[in-house]
């Protein structure tokens, strides 16, 4: 038991190794925001994970396990909305990829202009074909 | 038993790398990204030294950090969007 903690951390530091490296490493700040959700997705997890187990079967501590799943609970909720409105924000301040986006769907949506309360359905996004990575990978964030 | 420890100086040399990218950070959204991944490497240092010191009131620390940590980001994200 004592070796699945060891491996579960040293795999939560291998993916906050990958993040911390993507952040620093990434040409764009959409592709830095995609890789930042490494270090807050699986980073997180496996070591409260291994948190979890350690507190089960070493230390005997009911407490310390009943937060560590908050803790993962948390994260699992708040990462992606803080993802999400700093992409938005970021987009609105001004910043863009260094490429050409291949789909810009959001900045169509913002010369559109407010949507009409009666028409329901929007206008899909058309389905360019991703050659530029970064758009998808804001799409996505 | 000292491995946890040696975990937890792993996450904060990472966090103080990540530094880097917060002082040299182009924009601002790059800087609160960056704010964030640091405060988040902390907070699992802090669990890890948790689980080795074997008290849970680091996890309580843990905890209102992550907290302020999100409200920290998503009050800078409203403020670039003009709406506050």
């Amino acid at each position: 038991m004592r070796i699945v903690i060891d491996v579960l951390i040293v795999l939560s530091i291998f993916f906050a190794f990958a993040g911390v490296v993507g952040l620093l490493r990434m040409p764009d700040t959409f592709c830095r925001m995609q890789s930042s959700t490494n270090v807050t997705t699986f980073g997180v997890l496996f070591v409260l994970i291994g948190g979890f187990l350690y507190a089960l079967f070493y230390l005997h501590n009911g407490e310390m396990m009943v937060k560590c799943v908050i803790l993962a609970v948390f994260y699992f909720v708040t990462s992606p909305i803080a993802g999400h409105a700093i992409a938005q924000a970021a987009y609105l301040h001004g910043v863009r990829s260094e490429k050409k986006m291949a789909c810009d769907a959001y900045g169509e949506d913002l010369k559109k202009g407010p949507p009409q309360p009666q028409s329901a359905e929007e206008p899909a996004a058309e389905a360019a074909p991703a050659q530029d990575e970064t758009a998808k990978e804001e799409s996505e964030t | 038993m000292s491995e946890l420890l040696f975990f937890a100086i792993c996450f904060v040399a990472m966090a103080l790398v990540l530094a880097a990218r917060f002082v040299v950070g182009p924009s601002v959204a790059d800087r609160a990204v960056a704010g964030d991944c640091v405060e988040t490497l902390t907070d699992m240092a802090m669990v890890l030294f948790a689980l080795y010191s074997g008290r849970a009131i680091y996890l309580d620390i843990a905890l209102v950090t992550a907290l302020l940590g999100f409200i920290g980001t998503t009050l800078i994200a409203k403020y670039l969007e003009g709406k506050l």
